[in-house]
């Protein structure tokens, strides 16, 4: 009875009470996120003029000039790329090395470090160092190459190579992180499920197989979502190496958007919000997606 | 975590808009800007006053300007300048037209070359013809007519020239003397530099240990090779008598370049390091290249790196042909004194701070520190040989619609664009082929800017 009438009483006052704790993060998320959303799908459907001031409705319009914009959908697809070259190898890196080091060997401490420590490289710092390591003339990477006589390569100046360029930027600057999360899930996989698999005969691969990666399907999945979102976003390795160069081989939507929105004297918010917003929903269909699809497989404990 | 990045300088822009609509005005504060402004005289400064100055200089730049900056203190004890460096040229005006909305603008802002005919449209200065014929400033004895005639806009000085730089060719005169060739009689035309880059490239065994040529992709080259070939980059006479409708580099100096380049890459004489300068600087800086153009704001940098390593010489930008007369266009960037919102002290305070950075005395200190081309022709002039000649290039031709640059509403835009156009045009490497034709890549690189052209054109009309 008594338990009862708190239950009732309960949720009006701590509905209260958590609404007071939320408002700090609700106002910056409103001020931050809902606003510019809202902003974003107004500006969508205005022209712009020489300023960057919304000045007449024009319905439809900015949509109808992205898409008629080869350039557009050529963005979409490099976008689409970009995502693969970045997220599967970034997280089954991440994975190899992380099995690895289970493996008892010394130094394992170091090791880890090491390959954790490049999330501790900004963005920026991490593309100057790889457009230094990538160039043509004076790079390190075309230096190792000549002393095994293989001719220079354009890595970042050859269209069909840029793209997978920028990529390896990107998947050794995730691999650190990466490597910190599945590292905390095989450290939290209880030993005695070790120790039972072990018993059982279990070791080496079919161990790993069987028990460390579907143990470590709930940070796997983390990671895939987040991996593909921060793909979806990248934008200072893109600024950096390449300028979305050459020839638009690596101008992801991002890219695309910062272009026609500040990028060259350009102000034309218009068209850029129509991209976002299809920037917005390929980002929403592909976590969709991914809940649908692969949480299913992911095992709680 | 770059996406918060833009997503956040989105979001200043959308607050930006968001004032803008609260405050309900903005559209009516330009009407204070453009031919209509007037210039106050030098009473209106009553009492000390200080002003904002945004720019856009770097490191030992920005530092020339701090002391420029104390020095006017100095001189003027009522008015204070405060330097705020707002990023890079391209962020100034994205920072420029936030500022807009917000009627927040600076009394004084930097403005690189190519933002002058938008700042022209956005009519928010007073232009600076107003405040000469206010003092009855002498602008021919103070401003080097090829400098000015950049910022002339229906034959009136709209903004001051500050920074101004010249294209050069640099040649690693180490390398050419080892080629057997004279350093003292550097190529003039791009068909003369190909023959010194066939004899400078150096292999061993199959790799390339040093290439014979090598520049950035860069748009502004194209700009400067047209003008040496006396042609106009836009239509109205490179957009002086009136809006420009459409860019000329489909055809000419464009498209020639473009050639050109691309066989030095495909013969391996030359290395492509793409868009980014800074890949190619990189590749002369450290020896791997032998000749080289880039502009004269490397110059510094590049006397630096040479050290002890190489000796350094400049020559006059090539030419696209021998039979060619133009000459070549200033680059850099101007001051621009804002109206729209401003009060009259403001105006005239930063007037003066603009005046006295053009004085033959400011102008060689400021040459001196960041090797920019001193505005002022009474500026005594650096006397490291490899500055006169940029000096001499420029002192030497007569201003032309052709050198004195493209006045285009998506200048920047028009630049990239070009960019795009030598990407398709010029091969990766040695022995791989471009993936278009040079006509057709600068030829479709020009008729990619239409849309972008009527569009401003239309909004500004």
């Amino acid at each position: 009875m008594e338990a009862r009438a708190i239950r009732r009483r309960g949720p009006t006052g701590e509905h209260r009470l958590s609404l007071l704790y939320l408002a700090p993060s609700l106002l910056i998320f409103a001020i931050f996120v809902f606003y510019p959303l809202g902003r974003t799908f107004y500006l969508s459907t205005m022209g712009t003029d020489i300023i960057g001031r919304a000045n007449k409705f024009v319905g439809l319009d900015n949509f109808a000039d992205m898409f008629a914009d080869p350039g557009f959908f050529k963005a979409l697809g490099t976008t689409a790329l970009f995502v693969l070259f970045t997220v599967i190898p970034s997280i089954f890196g991440a994975l190899v090395v992380v099995l690895l080091l289970e493996s008892r060997i010394s130094g394992q401490r170091m090791f880890r470090t090491v390959f954790a420590l490049p999330f501790a490289f900004s963005v920026a710092t991490a593309s100057v160092i790889f457009a230094l390591i990538y160039n043509p003339a004076v790079g390190m990477a075309n230096g190792i190459l000549s002393y095994v006589g293989v001719e220079r390569i354009g890595w970042l100046t050859e269209p069909d190579l840029a793209l997978i360029s920028v990529s390896i930027t990107t998947v050794w600057m995730t691999l650190g992180y990466n490597v910190l999360v599945l590292s905390a899930g095989v450290g939290a996989i209880p030993t005695e499920v070790v120790e039972a698999a072990r018993l059982d005969g279990a070791t080496g691969w079919r161990l790993h197989r069987r028990i460390t990666i579907p143990m470590l399907s709930p940070q796997l999945f983390f990671l895939i979502v987040i991996s593909t979102i921060h793909s979806l976003q990248s934008f200072g390795q893109i600024h950096i190496l390449t300028k979305g160069g050459p020839d638009g081989a690596t101008s992801t939507l991002v890219y695309w958007i910062y272009e026609k929105a500040f990028s060259y004297g350009s102000s034309d918010f218009g068209t850029a919000s129509a991209a976002a917003i299809v920037l917005l929903v390929v980002v929403l269909v592909c976590t969709g997606v991914q809940f649908g699809v692969l949480e299913r497989k992911v095992h709680y404990r | 975590m770059t996406l918060p990045r833009s997503r956040t300088r989105g979001g200043l822009a959308v607050v930006a808009a968001l004032s803008l609509a609260l405050t309900g005005c903005g559209a009516d504060g330009g009407s204070e800007g453009g031919d209509a402004a007037t210039a106050p005289g030098p009473e209106a400064i009553t009492e000390p006053i200080e002003i904002e100055f945004w720019h856009s200089m770097k490191e030992k730049n920005e530092l020339a300007i701090k002391a420029m900056v104390e020095d006017f203190k100095k001189a003027n004890d009522k008015i204070t300048v405060k330097p705020v460096f707002k990023g890079d040229y391209d962020q100034m005006v994205v920072a420029y037209k936030q500022a807009i909305q917000q009627e927040a603008t600076p009394p004084l802002v930097q403005i690189y070359d190519i933002g002058s005919r938008f700042m022209y449209d956005a009519q928010q200065v007073v232009p600076m013809y107003k405040f000469i014929e206010k003092d009855k400033f002498d602008q021919n004895a103070n401003i080097e007519p090829n400098i000015a005639s950049y910022y002339t806009i229906g034959g009136k000085l709209w903004s001051m020239p500050f920074n101004s730089s010249a294209p050069l060719l640099y040649m690693n005169a180490d390398a050419v003397r080892k080629a057997g060739l004279d350093p003292d009689k550097p190529p003039a035309t791009l068909d003369e530099i190909g023959e010194w880059a066939k004899k400078l490239t150096v292999k061993d065994g199959s790799t390339v240990t040093q290439y014979g040529f090598n520049a950035a992709l860069y748009g502004w080259f194209v700009e400067q090779l047209t003008a040496q070939d006396n042609a106009e980059y836009c239509d109205n006479g490179n957009g002086r008598s009136g809006l420009a409708t459409k860019v000329n580099f489909g055809t000419g100096a464009g498209p020639k370049f473009a050639q050109w380049l691309g066989d030095l890459v495909k013969e391996g004489y030359a290395t492509n390091t793409g868009r980014p300068t800074d890949q190619a600087q990189n590749a002369f800086k450290t020896g791997t290249v032998a000749l080289h153009l880039e502009s004269t704001s490397a110059l510094g940098g590049y006397t630096e790196a040479a050290k002890g390593k190489f000796e350094l010489r400049t020559a006059p930008f090539p030419k696209p042909s021998a039979t060619s007369t133009g000459g070549t266009i200033i680059g850099g960037a101007s001051l621009w004194i804002n109206a729209a919102g401003h009060s009259d002290a403001e105006k005239r305070a930063a007037w003066e701070f603009v005046k006295f950075a053009n004085s033959a005395e400011q102008q060689s200190k400021w040459h001196a520190a960041t090797g920019y081309v001193p505005v002022n022709p009474q500026a005594t002039s650096n006397d490291n040989p490899n500055f006169q000649v940029a000096v001499t290039q420029l002192r030497a031709q007569q201003p032309s619609p052709a050198t004195s640059g493209c006045l285009l509403g998506v200048m920047p835009e028009a630049r990239k664009a070009a960019e795009v156009g030598l990407e398709q045009a010029v091969p990766a490497g040695a022995g791989q082929e471009a993936k278009t034709s040079a006509d057709q890549a600068m030829q479709n690189a020009a008729a990619s800017l239409q849309s972008s052209i009527d569009k401003y054109n239309a909004n500004v009309k």
